[in-house]
């Protein structure tokens, strides 16, 4: 999974900044642990949906992050253009709850159907599906959708298991043999048709995978498979301007001020089982400032009745609105998808009992108090959430970590003293002239790293912070060349499975792999591990697989897992089904109706 | 304004023919100004306070740096009324991290100060060489310096500060300066005295312009006196009164303009305190936690309102032409 992700969702998303490439993420079909991921307070009324009104959308965002479906990685940019502009193959079933993870057709008849073991996937597709120029979507403009991918120098930022899983050669480089639409000659687009090919009634679109992918069907979800029609195909510039296959189509876009969606006429509700499309438009506001997003949103004025935001509520704002009943049925508390992690760079601090002393003196609590409290999530025990039923099982945590989240320094320095002689270096560098922390320059983080530097101090390790401004933050610790000794990020699953977790987090090959660890000696044991996790068919078999690698990331600490972190929102009175879609954890835009 | 037309031309003290020294004069005149004096105890216990910062925090058991999960709900937010104001933390506790919101004050005092103080300097060694040099010398000398002060003058000077905070800061690192707020306020310093001195420089030309043309300096002049004399012992005596006019009140906008840059984040960085990364911090919680609001923002107004009165009442002591107690 080699792609690049320059993720930035949200400045201040509650505590940390929140890795964007988190597609789509959810509770596994098996939830037992469904109570971790319902709503724990506050209510969405999904009462009986009218239709008619306009959504308004805040946002402290410039713009939306990509609106070209290829490009589109973010839990909220594709709930929101899958759900209003964008179809796929299969979606995610528009409902709340649970319910929200399970999978269902979209463009196809059906869930798609796998031979060969699961190495080739056809899907049957529905027809009748127009553009919002009324021509029809057909086979080939899903697989021309499908190739863009591959263009990795002009469709950046997007999902990339297309290149992963296709069937196509590969260099000695790892880089594929087809460079995409715009650049391929005649042979090398032949390698692409034979991967992804139509039937020639144009009825059935097949897969061709270069490995069994049990779950394909999964990652057809990703707007990364929608259709794109080759003659209004315009490059780098269809991200501004994309045509529609959904029930809404673009009236106007104007970055850092809005984005405004009126009914696309040309698409017919009976082409499309999955979505509703109750109001007549919405509007997206985009560069608020948060602190003005939450002041309208509780003051539930004019057009803001009709409001919601595309991030939570600022953690100054939660006692305001959790201690007062007029909020209570238009507030919730949700955890979603994602799992903070601060993942030390395993070349420079390669001292596994320097960063156990830093998991054992560090004060969790105090952290977790700075973005919320309770609020701002559960403990993590892993890089795995409860949610992930089939791949979760409690860790054993490091002896002397206190479960509550205080620091126990003692252990810390009992760790830090093992160090002084099993690693002189790393203790002499942690004690004199510190670790580099790098954080994104945010006021939650001017907090939190006080924080990290005074609980440091107490184990007597020195902290030396670089706050980087924040929408140059992950491009910087992505970057090889930047020194960080310490960095912080978040990451939810891409789909139900922990193959969208722990290879993306740790493995050299990973999309975010901060930890720098292909030099550490258990790497190359890790390596081979999480390759036959990847590659086992058994779900079940797969599942015991993750469950002992995520035991073995706890103990190697090459990241120190953070929260498994909630979200908490306001939205307007007069907005219905203000669920938190368990594959996205946003809002499910396209399904929100306007309450009369 | 110079001091000899002062005591000359003032004959302000009746009855008993007592010969005072025009500093004497200002001073008397300055005592009378019960706004500017009590301004100066103000501002006298702020720096004091500043100085003795680690002394008064020991006294009282603070420290700004100490965690308090204690003092904070579960929200994070203090835990108790007026922002958990209790007898352990006097001013209440900074939400989020329950750290004293009183040491925090303290400590900033010292940055705002430092930076006010330090500016204050550079601009006035600055102004006060270049102005007098362009008034003495007049010709090329001073054309050339006044379109350049005119050119400073014409610079955005904050958007320029604020854009130019990181590329800046991260040169000064490079150069030697300790990295973090070594550098940054090393950084706010230089552009501050990099943009101020205009002020100072053009007052100070001015005043040099029309002092040349005094009979006492004709006088030194047709003695022979030296360039180095001229400026030394003829002009800058009699240009000091406006000068300290100018630091008394430039200094309290250097303050409030730290606090500015430190607010909109290009100031200090944590887990250091300044007065403006307070007030940044603090209007987000005007809502659920106004009093931490109030006291960076008591103690701003107050600072500088006292700099700015003891400013006005050194004016008006020391060019009694706009003394408002002969005047009303």
């Amino acid at each position: 999974m080699k792609h690049r992700i320059i993720g930035v969702l949200g400045v201040a998303l509650a505590a940390s900044l929140v890795a964007s490439a988190c597609g789509s993420s959810s509770s596994s079909s098996s939830d037992t642990a469904a109570s971790n991921d319902t709503v724990a307070a506050g209510a969405a009324d999904t009462g009986t949906p009218t239709t008619g009104g306009t959504i308004h959308i805040l946002s402290q965002l410039e713009q939306i992050t990509h609106l070209d479906p290829q490009r589109n990685y973010t839990g909220s940019d594709l709930a929101f253009v899958g759900s209003t502009m964008q179809r796929a193959l299969t979606s995610y079933a528009y409902a709340s709850g649970t319910e929200g993870s399970k999978l269902v057709a979209d463009l196809a008849t059906d869930t798609g159907t796998p031979t060969e073991g699961g190495k080739v996937w056809s899907f049957t597709l529905r027809g009748g599906a127009t553009y919002e120029d009324g021509s029809e979507v057909t086979c080939a403009d899903i697989a021309y959708g499908v190739s863009r991918v591959f263009a990795t120098d002009i469709i950046v930022d997007g999902p990339t298991y297309a290149i992963t899983y296709l069937d196509i050669p590969k260099d000695a480089d790892g880089n594929s043999n087809y460079p995409g639409p715009y650049k391929a000659t005649a042979d090398q687009q032949a390698l692409f048709d034979k991967a992804v090919a139509c039937s020639s009634d144009g009825k059935t679109i097949t897969f061709n995978l270069n490995r069994v992918v049990a779950d394909f069907n999964y990652t057809t979800t990703l707007l990364a498979f929608s259709p794109v029609p080759k003659a209004k195909d315009t490059g780098e510039k269809y991200d501004n301007a994309p045509v529609s296959s959904g029930p809404y189509k673009i009236k106007s876009y104007e970055p850092g001020k809005s984005l405004v969606l009126v009914r696309n006429d040309k698409w017919s509700k009976a082409s499309d089982p999955v979505r509703h499309a109750y109001v007549d438009s919405y509007v997206y506001e985009f560069a608020l400032d948060p602190a003005v997003i939450d002041e309208r949103l509780m003051a539930d004025a004019g057009d803001d009745q009709y409001a919601v935001s595309d991030a939570g509520l600022q953690p100054e704002n939660l006692q305001t609105v959790f201690n007062d009943d007029k909020f209570k049925d238009r507030r919730q508390d949700s955890y979603d998808p994602y799992i903070s992690f601060t993942a030390f760079n395993a070349k420079t601090v390669s001292c596994v009992e320097v960063r156990r002393a830093v998991y054992l003196g560090l004060d969790r609590e105090a952290l977790r108090t700075a973005g919320g409290g309770p609020y701002t999530g559960d403990f993590a025990d892993g890089f795995i959430k409860p949610a992930l039923a089939d791949d979760y099982a409690p860790n054993k945590m490091p002896d002397g970590l206190n479960k509550d989240g205080t620091p126990n320094i003692e252990a810390a320095k009992a760790a830090l003293d093992e160090a002084k002689t099993k690693c002189p270096d790393v203790y002499a560098k942690a004690t004199g002239d510190g670790l580099k922390f790098f954080h994104p320059d945010t006021p939650t983080w001017q907090k939190n790293i006080s924080i990290w530097i005074e609980s440091m101090k107490a184990v007597g390790i020195v902290i030396k912070p670089t706050a980087v401004e924040p929408s140059k933050y992950y491009p910087t610790v992505q970057n090889d060349k930047t020194d960080y000794d310490i960095a912080r990020g978040a990451w939810g699953p891409d789909w139900p499975n922990a193959s969208t977790m722990i290879p993306e987090l740790f493995l050299t090959s990973g999309g975010f792999n901060l930890t720098r660890n292909g030099d550490d000696p258990a790497y190359k044991q890790f390596e081979t591990d999480t390759k036959a996790a990847l590659n086992e068919l058994d779900r079940t078999a797969q599942g015991t697989k993750w469950k002992a690698l995520n035991q073995f990331l706890v103990n190697q600490l090459w990241s120190l897992p953070g929260t498994f972190l909630k979200a908490q929102d306001i939205w307007g009175s007069k907005v219905g089904n203000a669920y938190k879609w368990a594959s996205s954890g946003s809002y499910l835009f396209g399904e929100l109706y306007v309450k009369q | 304004m110079n001091t000899s037309a002062v005591a000359v031309g003032e004959p302000e003290v009746h009855g008993l023919i007592e010969s005072k020294s025009p500093s004497r004069l200002a001073w008397e005149r300055f005592r009378r100004d019960r706004a500017a004096v009590i301004a100066t105890f103000v501002v006298l216990f702020f720096v004091c306070i500043a100085l003795l910062a680690p002394l008064v925090c020991k006294v009282l058991g603070i420290n700004p740096l100490t965690l308090d999960r204690k003092a904070l709900n579960d929200y994070g937010l203090p835990n108790g009324p007026f922002g958990a104001i209790s007898r352990k933390h006097l001013l209440g506790v900074e939400p989020g991290t329950g750290r004293d919101i009183l040491a925090r004050l303290i400590y900033g005092a010292r940055i705002s100060l430092l930076v006010g103080f330090v500016s204050t300097f550079l601009t006035t060694v600055i102004g006060v060489v270049l102005g007098i040099v362009a008034g003495y010398r007049r010709g090329k000398v001073d054309a050339v310096i006044s379109r350049f002060t005119d050119l400073t003058l014409a610079f955005p000077s904050l958007l320029l500060i604020i854009a130019l905070t990181r590329p800046f800061t991260q040169r000064l690192e490079s150069m030697g300066v300790p990295e973090g707020n070594p550098a940054r306020l090393t950084y706010i310093v230089l552009v501050l005295s990099l943009f101020g001195w205009v002020y100072v420089a053009r007052i100070v030309r001015g005043q040099t312009l029309s002092l040349r043309e005094r009979e006492f300096v004709e006088a030194a002049r047709a003695s022979g006196a030296g360039h180095w004399h001229m400026v030394f012992k003829e002009l800058l005596p009699n240009i000091w009164a406006p000068v300290i006019v100018i630091i008394s009140l430039s200094l309290p906008g250097y303050v409030a303009v730290e606090s500015t840059l430190s607010f909109l984040g290009v100031g200090l960085l944590p887990p250091d305190a300044s007065w403006g990364v307070m007030l940044g911090d603090s209007v987000k919680y005007y809502r659920a936690d106004p009093t931490y609001l109030f006291v960076p923002g008591i103690a701003l107004i107050l600072l500088v309102m006292a700099f700015n009165v003891m400013g006005d009442g050194m004016r008006d002591a020391l060019d009694p032409k706009s003394d408002r107690q002969q005047l009303g």
